[in-house]
């Protein structure tokens, strides 16, 4: 090739190379631009889409207009074909298309903006913080009552009606991690909930970040996939979610196998750390069976029989019996169903008019074989964090209750597994929930 | 990369070789990979499928109940917003829907209720109403509290 050629060809790369980051930095801006939107408006005269709350972002109020459904849809809409378009830039290299500094600065943004907004589009912070009162103001076991047992409490009147009358479902050791925040009050107890899940999402991100470095992978791509993720942001810090801290376990653990020579201290650990994640949201112990499968060794299977068993302890000591006994609660919400939730969809397209009891058995053996079939893969080799990530994805998939931030649990193992497809198939279902709010947008406008 | 050294292995050397476990997956023809592609490519073919009939069915059932909404109004020569819509009375997938809404201005169900039965295909923006009764105020519709049926529709659904 003549010096000409080479000399053309650099600059048509580095000419690319421009015009890329240009289009990544306008996607970002457009992404962070749609993320204000919904927070502003989301404080502004009382939107019916935001939950009634204290008013923890009156500072706010007037700079927006009233978020109505379409537009909710539309910045939802807009930062996700933004955020879509930023990793499509990436997607073929799996490098982030803007550099390091520009990725923090954007994922910081986009938490700060949402932190300092109102609740967004769930109140299921205030039912934490319901049960935390509870235990503490009122000495009443969360799980053996609902809300409607405090009714007079300045808490009860933002849980959510279809929840005032149902016991906690989560572990015990997050009904403990809880309490020190049930004495603050209401708006001091709101904020800490706003804390913790901000520097839960922080410290899943800087695991993610270590896990991603650990196996050769840019981690700053890593990072930009599930920090700037719009339903990660918007429903997940926004409605100040509990699943962060599960996902902060999750990480955790997986940088303890892999982003360090393992040793059984180290695995044992792991383990330990996935049922203390399991003791604040039980899906999370999904990756347990495939951390055993791939290490074959006595440690993570000691280190999770230790947790378990100190779990239990502490559990019957604060809550009794109904405090270890999870599984009747999961068998509860496992009952429910929502619309937006893929079998509710299937029944619907085969001209059902909902799910029946026997879809519910249907859909569970689906997911015993999908696990079977995944745990034979690990045993022959697989990746035990990909395999991990497609269990969380076909139990929210196959769960006949979905929600918006149940899809983001695999979101942080599928970048930082070895199987791309996972990345790949867990936007896709992202995908297809943002679709599927769309249709208040195609309705006339009155 | 195999383990085929490490006492892990030796442990399970008792089993047949397509049952030991392995560190790493062995680098095959991708016959594996291709199936498990193709299954998910497929799932994802119904999701998407489903997704997008569901979006376009509630698309429908909301343009039809602003239709319905419209009609009562229309109906009525009320411009009221609180109205209340039932699909359940007649079967979700009839397609036939209850309207109800105050005949005189309060909030919802303060006044005495005109609620419409409303079906059958848009015309100019409307569809025909089939039939009624009214509800006295503050009472949900149930066939005990409805009264001064009318119309074709509500033949047998108020006790009097």
């Amino acid at each position: 090739m003549s010096v000409a050629a080479r000399g053309e060809r650099g600059r048509v790369s580095v000419g690319s190379a421009r015009w890329t980051q240009a289009l990544a930095t306008l996607l970002a801006l457009a992404l962070l631009a749609a993320t204000v939107e919904i927070v502003l408006d989301g404080a502004s005269g009382n939107p019916p889409l935001i939950p009634a709350s204290p008013h923890i972002a009156d500072w706010l109020v007037g700079i927006g207009e009233r978020l109505t459904d379409r537009i909710l849809l539309t910045a939802l809409l807009v930062a996700t074909v933004a955020y879509g378009g930023l990793l499509a830039l990436g997607w073929r290299a799996r490098e982030s298309p803007i550099s390091k500094r520009r990725a923090i600065a954007l994922i910081a943004a986009l938490h700060i903006v949402v932190f300092a907004g109102p609740i967004l589009l769930s109140t299921d912070v205030f039912s934490y913080i319901a049960y935390a009162r509870m235990g503490v103001e009122h000495g009443l076991n969360p799980y053996l009552h609902g809300p409607d047992a405090i009714a007079s409490d300045p808490i009860f009147r933002y849980v959510g009606s279809d929840w005032r009358r149902v016991a906690t479902a989560y572990g015990p050791l997050y009904t403990l991690l809880s309490y020190p925040l049930a004495p603050l009050g209401v708006t001091g107890a709101l904020w800490g909930m706003k804390v913790v899940a901000l520097l839960a999402s922080a410290g899943t991100l800087v695991l993610t970040w270590r896990c991603a470095r650990a196996r050769s992978l840019d981690p700053v791509w890593a990072i930009l996939v599930v920090g700037a993720n719009p339903l990660y942001v918007i429903f997940g810090v926004g409605g100040a979610h509990n699943d962060l801290l599960m996902m902060l376990a999750m990480m955790g653990a997986v940088a303890l196998m892999i982003a360090a020579r393992p040793t059984p201290g180290r695995e044992a650990t792991a383990a330990a750390v996935v049922v203390a994640g399991a003791l604040v949201k039980a899906t999370v112990a999904a990756l347990l069976p495939f951390m055993i499968v791939a290490r074959r060794s006595m440690a993570p299977i000691l280190g999770a029989l230790a947790a378990l068993a100190a779990g239990a302890v502490i559990a019957y000591a604060a809550f009794g019996l109904h405090g270890v006994d999870v599984v009747s609660a999961l068998n509860r919400d496992a009952a429910f169903v929502s619309t937006d939730s893929f079998a509710t969809e299937l029944a619907h397209l085969f001209g059902k008019p909902g799910v029946f009891p026997i879809d519910h058995d249907l859909l569970k053996a689906a997911l015993v074989l999908i696990i079977l079939y995944l745990m034979w893969r690990t045993w022959r080799g697989y990746d035990w964090v990909a395999a991990s990530g497609w269990t969380l994805l076909a139990i929210s998939v196959t769960s006949t209750w979905l929600l918006a931030w149940y899809i983001l649990w695999p979101l942080p193992l599928a970048v930082v597994c070895r199987d791309r497809r996972l990345l790949g198939a867990t936007l896709a279902i992202q995908a297809l929930y943002v679709i599927h709010q769309t249709p208040p947008l195609l309705a006339p406008v009155r | 990369m195999s383990r085929s050294t490490t006492p892990a292995d030796e442990r399970f050397s008792w089993l047949p070789t397509w049952l030991r476990p392995r560190d790493e997956e062995l680098s095959g023809s991708g016959r594996t990979r291709l199936i498990e592609t193709t299954v998910l490519l497929l799932v994802g073919l119904i999701l998407a499928i489903a997704t997008i009939y569901d979006v376009s069915r509630v698309s429908r059932v909301n343009h039809r109940l602003s239709i319905d909404l419209a009609t009562w109004r229309a109906y009525t020569g009320h411009d009221y917003r609180n109205l209340t819509v039932d699909q359940e009375l007649f079967g979700a997938s009839s397609q036939h829907e209850v309207v109800c809404g105050n005949t005189s201005p309060g909030a919802v169900r303060a006044r005495v209720q005109l609620c419409l039965v409303i079906y059958g295909p848009v015309v100019g923006g409307r569809r025909t109403v089939h039939g009624g009764w009214y509800l006295p105020p503050h009472h949900e519709d149930r066939e005990a509290v409805r009264y001064g049926c009318f119309g074709p529709a509500a033949e047998g659904l108020c006790t009097e």
